[in-house]
């Protein structure tokens, strides 16, 4: 995300892009690095490739950082333009300044978004990548090439970041090194979690629930983060599968409680 | 068909394969035997390239394989299972089957993404295809079960059944039979041997000596890495160094 961000904001800024094309530009820009990266990382497995993602999310913060001829270093980049209007002559007029426009923009694309990664993950691409969940090496003695099926994974995630990292520039018209720092990572893999990873819905339901939550105990201010891991602790805990399996669990509560009645 | 020379692994000072020599013809059954820890796996992982021996050659049909990925050797016809029971757990038997043979064929991704009418053809093709793998394996009775919870025996035949659905020229089973009750010997035995029968090279590693000797033509045997004996199962049983190699020897033994 950061690199989108910055891809996009230098772009706009220093090469005077058009704003779209440098949202292009961040989205390509995150898809190139992982594909770089890529092979070499999912040599690791598990805890250790998330852990080395995200150093490497941190080299790239560091570098925001510490580049500052090019990227202003802590105080980042301010006064990024928003987006382009859409005009049709005559026809349609759609600007981006305001919140609200802002939100339909975003809406648009993340459902566009889900519907291309429903599409791969009901593809045969997808049945491939829940066999290698399985049991990696299963897919591999059966002629899976696992590592370009990883690596594509990785870069499909990557390049949405990448998007994500640009349209957030262009909203908040500022960025700093610290936009996206290692705790927004992790908040991002918590929402999977909470969720339940296992389930298309999953990460959305924890993305949306997971946002609401901490909201609606804002009286309580600096306690914030405390409610926000209890929560988290008490899901892992009591719903490894995440939230999406409830509904699955009152059903099965039900019928138990029916057929002993 | 498959042609190995001088095959040698060094884990640090071990060798856990010396200098292992085999020639497997097509349409050939044959076992590989020996104590544990003889290297019969390591074999295995050499072969199929999940371990990249520190010296020797592996021709597959007359291509050399050293070197190259487990899948790139699956796709050059040779497919292999594992001791430890391997599926994928979370699928039922027919999703098993069906992804392995997803898996296996040439698939066109774009074509794949898009849900194009060829590859929803091919679909229909791989359920067809995979149906006739599972009654082939008796799995019908369990089609729709999830992996994880069939019985021990039917995980180890589910086993077999996915590398057969990748469509192996040659297929190399490590202890097909291990854990499995009399019953369930007896059958996988027979099932073992209608693989052969349709036409697949098979290479066994197997610790059930009258499955083995029934089933096999050839009999290789492995003691420390070193192949120690060669032949059909009634020069095996008699030959001393084999023997040796089962029972130890003792200095006070006469």
């Amino acid at each position: 995300m950061t690199l989108g961000a910055y891809t996009s904001a230098l772009l706009v800024m220093k090469m005077g892009w058009p704003t779209w094309a440098a949202l292009g530009a961040a989205t390509a820009a995150a898809a190139v690095l992982s594909l770089l990266v890529g092979y070499p990382f999912v040599r690791l497995k598990g805890i250790y490739f998330a852990l080395i993602t995200a150093f490497l999310a941190e080299v790239i913060r560091l570098i925001a950082e510490q580049w500052r001829t090019v990227t202003g270093g802590s105080l980042g980049i301010s006064n990024i333009p928003p987006p382009d209007p859409i005009v049709i002559p005559g026809l349609l007029h759609i600007s981006f300044v305001s919140k609200v426009e802002f939100y339909y923009l975003i809406l648009v694309l993340v459902l566009v978004t889900l519907l291309i990664l429903y599409g791969f993950e009901h593809s045969r691409i997808g049945v491939t990548w829940f066999s290698i969940s399985e049991s990696d090496f299963l897919a591999e003695s059966i002629g899976v090439n696992t590592a370009k099926f990883k690596v594509l994974a990785f870069c499909i995630g990557s390049l949405f970041a990448g998007l994500a990292g640009g349209l957030y520039s262009q909203y908040n018209s500022v960025i700093t090194p610290s936009s996206f720092g290692f705790v927004y990572a992790v908040y991002t893999v918590i929402y999977m979690i909470v969720g339940g990873a296992r389930r298309f819905s999953g990460p959305i339901i924890g993305a949306v629930i997971l946002t609401f939550v901490p909201e609606s105990a804002r009286i309580l201010k600096g306690y914030q983060p405390y409610i926000f891991a209890v929560v988290v602790i008490l899901i892992i805990a009591f719903m490894p599968e995440g939230l999406v399996s409830l509904p699955e669990r009152f059903i099965k509560i039900i019928r138990e409680r029916r057929g002993h009645a | 068909m498959l042609e190995i020379k001088g095959l040698s692994k060094y884990f640090g000072g071990l060798a856990a394969v010396n200098e292992f020599d085999l020639n497997i013809n097509k349409g050939e059954l044959v076992g590989l035997i020996g104590p544990n820890g003889a290297g019969k796996t390591t074999t295995f992982n050499l072969v199929t390239g999940f371990l990249r021996p520190t010296r020797g050659k592996i021709m597959l049909e007359g291509n050399d394989i050293v070197g190259r990925k487990p899948h790139s050797v699956a796709e050059k016809g040779m497919v292999r299972t594992f001791q430890a029971t391997s599926i994928f757990r979370n699928f039922t038997v027919l999703q098993n089957i069906v992804a392995a043979s997803h898996l296996n064929p040439k698939v066109v991704f774009w074509e794949a993404a898009l849900h194009t009418s060829s590859s929803r053809k091919q679909d229909e093709h791989i359920l067809s295809q995979s149906l006739e793998i599972i009654r082939f394996m008796g799995l019908e009775g369990v089609k729709d079960t999830p992996a994880k919870s069939l019985p021990h025996g039917h995980k180890r035949i589910l086993g077999i059944a996915i590398a057969l659905a990748a469509e192996p020229k040659l297929l190399l089973l490590d202890e097909p039979l291990s854990g499995m009750n009399a019953e369930e010997v007896s059958e996988t035995v027979g099932l073992i041997k209608r693989i052969w029968q349709r036409g697949i090279t098979i290479l066994l590693i197997e610790h059930n000596m009258r499955a083995t000797m029934s089933l096999c033509q050839r009999i290789v045997v492995l003691n420390f890495g070193k192949k120690i004996a060669e032949g059909s199962p009634e020069e095996i049983k008699r030959n001393s160094e084999v023997i040796r190699a089962y029972l130890g020897t003792s200095k006070y033994a006469t």
